[in-house]
């Protein structure tokens, strides 16, 4: 009886242990980054769906990632300076970096440190998962809510793998994940904020040819689940379609006076051939299952070789990252996420690359900074 | 968190349980010695071979002293342990320091295997106890299990074989209390590293101690050396200490009681006293094998001085064959002796004063003399300690302060937490009200700890005394 009843102790005491260390967890994020104690906790409060597609929520804040009043990454817009911004995804937002020391926000202080003044600031309009046609697509409202004088546009390549994925219309009625008050459905359901932990705790610890063995099951169960046809290399159907949203991009924002500078794709692997770090490019293809690991390299270098074409073509100015970021992991998390110091280096391309331009404008007086912040319709 | 801490969350419990249904002592060691093997092979099977070559090397040469004890094999013993340590430890960096050696490239790249310091001080130990005629007589089986015992292998406590050779040969039962001890030591011991990287990483990233070391201060400023000193230090107590707790209670689950490695070190009134409470697996051991024999050489009062110099230059490169762990070494060796001269002086003059007085005066010295000396420990360069040095005494630097504030704020809390604990501990412990806790209690206490060791901090840095 004794020993049954030491048991059921020891199995109350296991519930105790979980749901205390929920708790912490719970107490944790409020702490450190104001969460809310009880419901709902993700990423996903960062976005809202519209007809464009996703879009930062005012005000939103999870973990590390603070949006301001407009949805944007990054501090709220100042008056008296002269805007910058930087039109990407998941890249050019930030995912990895410390908090504040993604490449936008590395940009700003350098341009400001060169400048020895606060003249410049440096608007981070990218999404996670933006594609060049939805990005032309908000270029009307980014420009209207920040007057920008120049834009960066560092694209994400790999979406124009799968063409389903690239939108290139509004919608017109509101996408089925949203409720009539335009606020996303509140799915009923018990998250326990452990669970993220655990797996970034096991991701951390889990020798990579585990991981490696684990995605690649996912990946062919994703393949079968989906109906994927495997390619070897991106069509080149896909590669005009990427160019002729690039020029759209471009397009959109001269009608609107902001001058692009178009910046090419760098990964992990550089230039480097073959590839050493295949762990990388599963990990890469498990987002795109349909596409070989053999075919990523292949396509950044024909994304890129479109971005330098409509460069030249459209006069813009290039920085080609993709030829002078260093490649490794000292600079980039994964494929192509940066590192704190990646983002630092990126900055710092950019901000050299900049450099002739923003002097030629200066000396042209065609440099402006918009005068009233008020001006400025906060989102609500 | 890595593969490796990984690896020893899930063999540890499976090794446990398949531990304690084991009857033999024999079928127990031939388990944990299997275990270790394998947990040790995660860090490199060439660290492996090499654990084992030094078991099966040091094991004869325990023979051979077992048969006759001569001098002269417990040197070729002596010399084959520092040569094989000083290979894979000194000589990488000494070699680029020599002009026109050829050997620079062959010893450049060699990694330094985890944990040889600690196991070749472990070997050393059982060669010069054989030599002074200790009854110890382990079976092969038994002393690679002493070489290679998992708790201990990659950052000690640096066991002597006649402690652990008995709990090795008993085959105790389970007993709840090994258990709940051994928990409990995890779990401070988690909460112990946790905060090792709050000092480390501070609050706010690049505000905490390894920042501002990495920043070297151009122009720090008093307050802000202090500040650094005493942080660092306890951040390398917390750091190690915790470690230490994780082990001592990892080897309780199996049974196995450690020698304790720190003994509330702060609390010191003497450097003499602290070198007895900090690191004491290692301290004892540079008392007993290094220490003591050399004082036994000459009678006089300097050699006595300078035995001690040397022993404390020798603890300091232990740690790493550097210029400025040798310095850290030899400014210890000089407290020592300026101590040992001040006591002296004492009962020569006849000094007494009120032990309130005396007592709070000497701590307060002795705490301010180690923390100053945790600068040239940690400094990245010695133009950095120098500087550092030269901060703490030019009067002039103590208008201001360069660092940040929060990081002034977790070291105070640190600080002050610590003794708290302490004076709260004693407390408990005068009026006997020892924390007897309900089961369920105890289960909601390991999982905050789980919490704050292990899942706050999932990019956890490595245990500092993992490099030695």
């Amino acid at each position: 009886m004794k020993d049954w009843l030491i048991l059921g102790r020891c199995v109350l005491g296991v519930v105790i242990f979980v749901v205390v260390l929920e708790l912490c967890a719970r107490v944790d994020d409020a702490l450190s980054y104001g969460a809310p104690l009880s419901g709902p906790y993700s990423s996903e409060n960062l976005f809202l769906q519209d007809q464009i597609g996703k879009r930062g929520r005012p005000g939103a804040r999870y973990q590390k990632w603070r949006l301001n009043s407009l949805g944007y990454r990054g501090p709220e817009l100042r008056s008296e300076t002269i805007r910058i911004e930087c039109i990407g995804a998941s890249e050019t937002f930030g995912l990895y970096e410390a908090e504040g020391r993604e490449y936008p926000r590395q940009l700003e202080r350098d341009l400001n440190s060169r400048a020895r003044k606060d003249s410049f600031q440096v608007v981070n309009v990218a999404l996670v998962g933006q594609t060049v046609a939805t990005a032309a697509l908000r270029v009307p409202e980014t420009v209207d809510e920040i007057h920008p004088t120049i834009a960066i546009i560092y694209p994400s390549v790999a979406d124009y793998i799968w063409l389903a994925w690239v939108r290139d219309n509004p919608v017109s009625s509101a996408t089925s994940r949203m409720t009539d008050s335009g606020q996303p459905r509140v799915r009923i359901r018990i998250e326990l904020r452990i669970t993220e932990r655990v797996g970034n705790l096991l991701k951390q610890a889990l020798p990579q040819f585990v991981q490696t063995k684990l995605r690649q099951l996912v990946i062919d169960e994703d393949t079968v689940k989906n109906h994927y046809p495997i390619m070897d290399r991106v069509p080149n159907e896909n590669v005009r379609r990427f160019q002729k949203d690039l020029l759209r991009l471009v397009a959109a924002l001269r009608a609107r006076g902001v001058e692009p500078v178009l910046v090419t794709h760098a990964t992990v692997f550089g230039n480097l051939l073959p590839v050493r770090d295949w762990d990388l490019l599963v990990a890469w293809r498990k987002f795109y299952p349909m596409l070989r690991e053999g075919g990523f390299l292949d396509m950044e270098q024909r994304m890129n070789d479109v971005i330098r074409a409509v460069a030249s073509q459209e006069q813009i100015l290039l920085i080609d990252a993709s030829n002078e970021m260093p490649p490794g992991r000292k600079y980039f998390v994964d494929f192509s996420h940066f590192t704190t110091a990646g983002a630092e280096m990126m900055a710092s391309l950019l901000a050299d690359g900049l450099e002739p331009l923003i002097d030629a404008r200066l000396s042209q007086g065609r440099l402006v900074a918009p005068s009233r912040p008020a001006e400025l319709k906060k989102r609500h | 968190m890595n593969s490796q801490t990984l690896l020893y969350v899930v063999i540890v419990p499976v090794t446990w349980l398949l531990f304690w249904p084991l009857k033999a002592s024999r079928s127990r060691q031939t388990l944990m010695l299997f275990t270790s093997y394998l947990l040790y092979a995660s860090w490199g099977l060439r660290f492996l071979a090499l654990l084992v070559f030094s078991s099966l090397l040091n094991y004869a040469l325990g023979l051979c002293l077992r048969r006759r004890q001569s001098a002269t094999r417990l040197w070729a013993g002596v010399i084959l342990n520092i040569a094989l340590l000083s290979t894979f430890k000194y000589l990488p960096a000494i070699l680029p320091l020599l002009p026109g050696t050829s050997l620079e490239p062959v010893f450049a790249h060699i990694a330094l295997p985890v944990g040889i310091s600690f196991w070749t001080f472990q070997a050393l130990s059982y060669l010069f106890d054989v030599y002074q005629g200790k009854n110890l007589e382990p079976s092969l089986l038994e002393f690679l299990l002493y070489m290679a015992f998992w708790p201990t292998v990659l950052s000690g406590p640096i066991c002597r074989l006649s402690n652990l050779l008995p709990q090795f040969r008993e085959s105790p039962k389970l007993s709840l209390e090994d258990v709940w001890c051994g928990l409990d030591r995890i779990c401070i011991g988690l909460v112990m590293t946790a905060l090792g990287q709050v000092l480390a990483n501070g609050i706010h990233p690049g505000q905490g101690l390894d920042d501002a070391f990495h920043r070297s201060l151009p122009g720090g400023t008093g307050p802000d050396v202090w500040c650094l000193a005493i942080g660092y230090g306890f951040e390398l107590f917390f750091n190690f200490a915790g470690y230490s707790h994780i082990v001592i209670g990892a080897a309780r689950l199996f049974g196995i009681r450690l020698e304790e490695n720190f003994a509330r070190p702060y609390l010191a009134t003497t450097p003499s006293e602290f070198w007895t409470r900090w690191h004491m697996s290692l301290s004892f051991w540079i008392r007993d094998y290094l220490f003591l024999p050399l004082v036994m050489v000459r009678r006089e009062m300097w050699w006595r001085s300078a035995a001690l110099v040397v022993s404390m230059i020798v603890f300091g490169l232990w740690h790493k064959g550097t210029v400025l762990f040798a310095m850290w070494g030899f400014y210890h060796g000089v407290l020592l002796v300026l101590h040992r001269k001040w006591q002296q002086s004492q009962r020569r003059f006849g000094w007494q004063l009120p032990h309130s007085i005396i007592g709070g005066l000497s701590w307060l010295i002795t705490f301010g003399a180690i923390s100053l000396g945790w600068i040239l420990f940690r400094a990245s360069s010695l133009s950095q300690a120098l500087m550092m040095l030269r901060v703490v005494v030019t009067p002039s630097s103590y208008m201001s302060h360069m660092l940040p504030r929060n990081l002034y704020f977790v070291v105070c809390a640190c600080v002050l937490g610590y003794f708290g604990t302490i004076g709260a501990t004693s407390l408990c412990c005068r009026y006997n009200k020892l924390f007897n806790l309900p089961l369920e209690a105890r289960f909601a206490l390991y999982a905050v700890a789980v919490y704050v060791g292990i899942l706050h901090a999932a990019e956890t840095q490595a245990f500092i005394y993992f490099q030695f």
